[in-house]
């Protein structure tokens, strides 16, 4: 380069006096470009390569099977009785209506073929799973704050074919708990968020207090 | 246009820039953190629904108990059963850390076959069917070349469905050789046949409901007998409930004791009869029962004509101040506890059980029985209990001419033979007897081996091993790969006391007759056998009488026969307690006189006299050189370690204290005035030498030792199982040696002489 | 420290602990390690390495046989509330919040994903009640299907420590809640592992402030006494002994000075 600058200077020319190197315009389109690529990257790229889509074992029918069950969503996600929530079914509890391949649809004949009649529990993608430090009880929330499933598991009661999920490929668990949006701006896109800010602040609200740290952790 | 070094940095500002607006930093730096939180050799553990299933404890013959946490197949926590009759509640720490030996690294996991030299621990792991056929091919051969008395049973039990099939097997095979392991329960059960006239009965103490409890070194807090059992009663206690403990070394039972009367180890037979001289002096004793049903409390006249000294006479001579030269106790503590004890409601003396000694002295027994008898307290509330087995609803055993000639020929380990014809069994002889033999002519050809550890628990442990390497075939049926089974040819593993069915008699010293089961809570993780489903495998594949005389398709329905009406209440609530009272004075004594004989007249003794037959007291000569081996060794229970066949599992070694074990070296308590005069300090490296054989150990200076005395918890120096215990520390039985009682061939050494130099 | 919930009932929970009835078994010990997945290693003989939440401590009353006298101590974390009921010597100087006073139970909390090892609360706890990890914990053979799901296993590098069972409290103010009287967790409901595992019954645990709770007539008797206790450190933990040497030994006396429980005794 700085061959080239002597060859410049030395060279005859009109101009008065040349600025040595780039144009502040230049400058500034390198920094527009830097920038853009990063906010880019981050905002587009990142997410893309942060989480990869992880296919469901079986699609499952939510709105089906609530209109086959007496009592919602309790019918199959239900409290134990120490208190202690079920979470996913097991497939003892499923067992009772698929014994057999009632021929439903594809996903109903999976399910009997590759799990039932292997007796082999269903690896279900849980949107909501937390590390295992974190301690939480479905109880007083649901019995306590009579908070409803949907008010932090969203619609999906109501769906006909589970929604796509996303793993982090850094930690392991859902997008879910960041949330997919990643600006974390605005009302979330599925289900509410389940960062432990989030809890933090609907406890903030509801009962004047964050909570102490072993009330979510253990 | 031109391209310089400020476009770059320029660019490298504008990529920083925007990175710093874009979700990337912060969310790496959360999703980091998270990732560093939950290392993927962490483990989670999966949550579940949680059960809990009621079973019984069976790594002691404790017999307490126990409630199991269950989250999706994993046993998850053990806990007391509070419920429970023995134990109600309490547990000890052996029962908490069980699970451990469930998932441990020393189960056996499947039949093993040894591949190389004994000892080397070289096994590989065959079928069952392989197992049973070679075992059962062994047993054939031997009883067809007319040797079928020559195998062996060492059981640690007798008690319960599991012993009773060996012994059934035994029996149709044609064999007298079923072996219980030593433990109190031989002394106990022959004093109780001689002063009471039923044999093999069970001795236990109703401490939940005695008021002032003399006992003579039992490690009642120390985790002998059944800890559940003892811990919950003395949990019970008020300032109204007395403890007196009578031993040279504060244990933790003595710490906790009202009062601690160190008196000089093997002298507790004189401080008996010494207290029952200041009772009868007193009048204090029981008047009804010594009146009513008691014999040779008085001098007595026999059908000749001959007087004979009573008990009575006996104890004159030990005066209390004649006793406290012999205990070295003040005069004034031994009338004061001798008055106290007769005084107080539902007083007990306890002996025996419950001493990590095997030490089996009759005359001590014999003693301690009298006491309870003087105040009236056997078959009483907060007494002496003395109850039958349970008895099982089973067809005759069908005997050939070889099992019917086979059983006939005397034991290997000569009890029942004219030489000791009073004692049930005698593994401590048995040693001896192997080694004396030539090697074609040996008295065992086979040894089966079942809830026993006798490699590591026998005392002189050196002989023991030799003899045991002197059996052509070993047929081990532990769990977990102990010393024995590491002697052994064949391994036929146990299921983990979670996974199978047991039935668990008469836990040891409980002053009820209380019936356990020990049911599944799991299923069984690896390719082993119930041990009593095994048996009967092994008696079916001989055919013949043999397999007629096991008629049954399994374990469980066996268990089923034995118990017949009771099974359902055992296995609906777990433990059935016999409804009937123990037996009344009236019913209770067997003998001809239908009397507590203070004077055994049935017993066996070298001489005829008086003095031999009653329970005088006899200084037991303890192995060793007086003058060169100046020190006496004690061995001590710690209820941190399992001393018995089961070793301690790894949360139990942690507790171990720091005065205890350091690394791999065993610290032994010492008088501080003692260590004064060897010239040793606290953690001193120092050899202790015995007859038996030495050890190099650690120092550890206690005041709560008798000076002369020096102690070593029993249950360490493992060399099998896991790294998780063995190699720490010393075994204590490799420095012990029996003494055997001429007429009963009972051990009788409480210690051994010693001594100890700095290393 | 937190500002408690204002659904929340504050509890202060406390436990006591009778020296004349403790045996020295261990079995709080071992209930604890298998209640909170505590990890073991193959030597655990350097105490200083030793990780147990609980630890029996030996005492003794240093007068020659037969005058001897053993007391056995056994030591969870103090569960301190400080000065203030609030300020325990550790958590004032942790500098991650991963040791905090949780205000609702009195009870110290540790978090030991938190935790980044500096190991402050150890060298600032007067009772050597923290211990630190200083290996990852393995679990030899099958031993990992005896995990419990409701404590965390840690790792190498935190620290941890006796947390009175906090899952415990947990699992009954969840059953509180389902069967719809959330406050109503009675003395029986909330028991620590070594509490119910005392086979002597030496252990006593509940609310000091509840007067229908056993602990609260227990700490007002006279031989009640804490350790160290005049540090300031206001432990929730206390120990009952009739025995004057069992209380000099738990703290530092002059030569002169009786404990108070024997002080007063005298006045």
């Amino acid at each position: 380069m700085s061959t080239q600058t002597e060859n410049t200077s030395n060279a005859p020319s009109n101009e008065p006096s040349p600025k040595k190197g780039a144009t502040g315009w230049v400058i500034f389109a390198f920094f527009v470009i830097g920038f853009g690529f990063s906010l880019l990257g981050g905002w587009v790229g990142f997410p893309k390569m942060l989480y990869t889509e992880v296919p469901h074992p079986i699609d499952f029918n939510h709105a089906l099977h609530m209109n086959l069950v007496y009592d919602g969503c309790n019918s199959c996600h239900y409290f134990r009785e120490d208190g202690s929530f079920s979470g996913s079914p097991t497939l003892n509890e499923c067992r009772d209506c698929h014994g057999f391949v009632m021929g439903i649809n594809e996903n109903e004949e999976k399910f009997v073929e590759e799990y039932v009649l292997q007796d082999k529990e269903v690896p279900w993608n849980i949107f909501s799973k937390q590390p295992d430090c974190v301690y939480f009880s479905h109880a007083p929330h649901v019995n306590g704050a009579e908070m409803d499933c949907a008010a932090c598991h969203g619609d999906i009661g109501d769906s006909e074919s589970l929604r796509s999920y996303q793993e982090n490929r850094l930690t392991g668990y859902s997008r879910d708990i960041w949330g997919w949006n990643m600006s974390r701006l605005g009302e979330p896109e599925h289900a509410p968020r389940m960062k432990m800010m989030d809890c933090v602040n609907c406890h903030v609200e509801e009962t004047d207090s964050q909570g102490s740290c072993f009330q979510c952790h253990k | 246009m031109k391209i310089d070094r400020r476009c770059f940095l320029s660019l490298a500002g504008g990529l920083v820039a925007g990175h710093l607006l874009s979700p990337v930093p912060w969310k790496v730096t959360d999703d980091l953190s998270i990732w560093t939180q939950n290392w993927p050799w962490t483990p989670v553990p999966e949550t579940g629904p949680v059960t809990w299933k009621n079973t019984t404890c069976t790594m002691c013959p404790g017999g307490c108990g126990i409630k199991v946490r269950i989250i999706k197949d994993r046993v998850i926590k053990i806990e007391g059963r509070e419920d429970h009759p023995v134990n109600r509640g309490s547990l000890c720490p052996l029962g908490y850390a069980s699970i451990q030996y469930l998932y441990g690294p020393s189960r056996v996991k499947s039949p093993m076959k040894r591949i190389g030299e004994r000892g080397s621990g070289n096994y590989e792991p065959i079928t069952w069917e392989e197992a049973i056929t070679e075992v059962s091919g062994k047993l054939g051969d031997l009883r067809k070349s007319g040797k079928s008395h020559t195998v062996a049973c060492i059981s640690g039990s007798d008690k319960g469905t599991i012993p009773h099939l060996f012994k059934r097997f035994l029996e149709a095979y044609g064999s007298p050789n079923f072996i219980r392991t030593p433990s109190a329960k031989d002394a106990h059960e022959t004093a109780a046949y001689l002063a009471q006239g039923k044999k093999a009965q069970n001795v236990g103490f109703d401490l939940e409901n005695a008021g002032y409890i003399v006992s003579f070194g039992c490690g009642l807090l120390d985790g002998c007998g059944s800890p559940g059992y003892q811990f919950s009663s003395y949990s019970r206690f008020d300032k109204d409930h007395t403890l007196v403990q009578v031993e040279p070394r504060l244990s933790n039972t003595a710490a906790k004791a009202k009062k601690w009367m160190p008196a000089k180890p093997g002298t507790d037979g004189a401080l008996a009869l010494g207290m029952a001289h200041v009772i009868i002096k007193k009048g204090l004793y029981n008047r009804n029962f010594i009146e009513n049903h008691s014999f040779g409390f008085e001098d007595w006249t026999d059908d000749d004509g001959n007087i004979h000294m009573g008990f009575k006479g006996l104890v004159k001579g030990y005066t209390p101040s004649m006793v406290s030269e012999i205990t070295g106790l003040a005069a004034g503590q031994i009338e004061s506890l001798a008055t106290d004890f007769a005084r107080a409601q539902h007083p007990v003396a306890v002996c025996g059980y419950n001493e990590c000694t095997v030490s089996s002295d009759i005359d001590k027994t014999l003693a301690v029985h009298a006491l309870n008898a003087l105040v009236g307290n056997i078959n009483q509330p907060g007494g002496m209990i003395v109850f039958s087995d349970p008895e099982y609803n089973l067809p005759e055993v069908e005997k050939d001419q070889i099992a019917s000639d086979g059983t006939a020929k005397p034991r290997a380990d000569r009890a029942g033979t004219a030489e000791y014809p009073q004692t049930r069994y005698l593994l401590n002889m048995l040693p001896e007897t192997i080694m004396g033999a030539n090697g074609n002519d040996l008295p065992i050809e086979a040894l089966l081996v079942t809830d026993a550890n006798p490699v590591y628990t026998m005392e002189d442990n050196e002989t023991a091993q030799e003899a045991f390497a002197r059996i052509p075939f070993i047929v081990n049926f532990s769990s977990f790969m102990d010393e024995t089974a590491q002697f052994a040819d064949i391994i036929l593993p146990d299921h983990h006391f979670l996974e199978g069915f047991r039935d668990v008699p008469a836990p040891d010293g409980v002053g009820k007759p209380v019936t356990s089961l020990s049911a599944p809570v799991v299923k069984p993780l690896y390719n082993t056998r119930n041990t009593g489903d095994v048996i009967i495998s092994i008696a079916k594949s001989l055919g013949g009488t043999i397999d007629a005389s096991f008629p049954w398709n399994n374990y469980e329905a066996f268990l089923k026969q034995a118990y017949n009406d009771q099974y359902t209440d055992l296995s609906r609530s777990g433990y059935v307690v016999s409804a009937d009272k123990p037996a009344p004075w009236e019913s209770a004594f067997a003998n001809e006189r239908g009397k507590y004989e203070f004077y055994p007249t049935m017993r066996h003794t070298a001489g005829n006299d008086d003095k031999s037959k009653l329970p005088d007291f006899r200084q037991v000569d303890i192995p060793g050189d007086k003058t060169n081996d100046a020190l006496v060794l004690i061995p001590y229970k710690s209820p941190r370690i399992a001393s018995g066949a089961i070793a301690n599992p790894p949360f139990m070694t942690k507790t171990i204290d720091a005065d205890m074990l350091k690394h791999e070296r065993l610290f032994i308590q010492v008088n501080p005035e003692t260590a004064g005069k060897l010239n040793l300090k606290q953690g001193d490296a120092a050899v202790v030498k015995t007859p038996s054989g030495e050890a190099t150990v650690l120092v550890d200076l206690f005041e709560g030792i008798m000076p002369g005395i020096i102690a070593m918890p029993a249950g360490l120096g493992h060399t099998a199982y896991s790294k998780f215990i063995a190699g720490k520390g010393v075994n204590v039985n490799a420095l012990l040696k029996p003494v055997f009682d001429p007429t009963f061939g009972l051990n009788k050494a409480w210690g051994i002489r010693a001594s100890l130099q700095k290393a | 420290m937190q500002k408690i919930p204002s659904h929340t009932k504050a509890r202060h929970y406390g436990m006591v602990i009778d020296l004349d009835k403790c045996t020295g078994c261990a079995t709080c010990m071992v209930a604890c390690y298998s209640e909170n997945n505590v990890s073991f290693r193959d030597d655990e003989s350097v105490k200083l390495l030793s990780i147990n939440w609980i630890q029996v401590y030996k005492l003794t009353n240093g007068k020659p046989f037969p005058d001897t006298e053993v007391c056995y101590l056994p030591q969870p974390c103090m569960q301190c509330d400080g000065k203030d009921f609030g300020h325990p010597p550790c958590v004032s100087v942790c500098p991650a919040v991963a040791t905090d006073f949780d205000s609702p139970t009195g009870i110290v909390s540790q978090i030991t994903t938190r935790c980044f090892g500096c190991r402050y609360c150890m060298a600032a706890c007067p009772y050597h009640s923290r211990k630190f990890n200083w290996w990852d914990p393995v679990w030899p053979a099958d031993m990992q299907n005896y995990l419990s799901p409701d404590v965390s296993p840690r790792m190498r590098g935190v620290i941890e420590k006796c947390t009175f069972c906090y899952h415990r409290f947990q699992q009954a103010r969840q059953k509180a809640y389902a069967e719809g009287n959330p406050e109503d967790i009675g003395e029986d409901d909330y028991q620590t592992a070594c509490t119910q595992a005392c086979p002597s019954g030496a252990i006593t645990f509940g609310d000091l402030d509840d007067p229908a709770h056993e602990v609260y007539k227990l700490k007002n008797n006279r031989y009640a006494f804490r350790l160290l206790e005049r540090l300031g450190t206001n432990p929730s933990v206390y120990y009952l002994s009739t025995r004057k040497w069992v209380h000099r030994a738990c703290d530092n006396y002059l030569e002169n000075e009786e404990p108070a429980a024997f002080a007063n005794k005298q006045a």
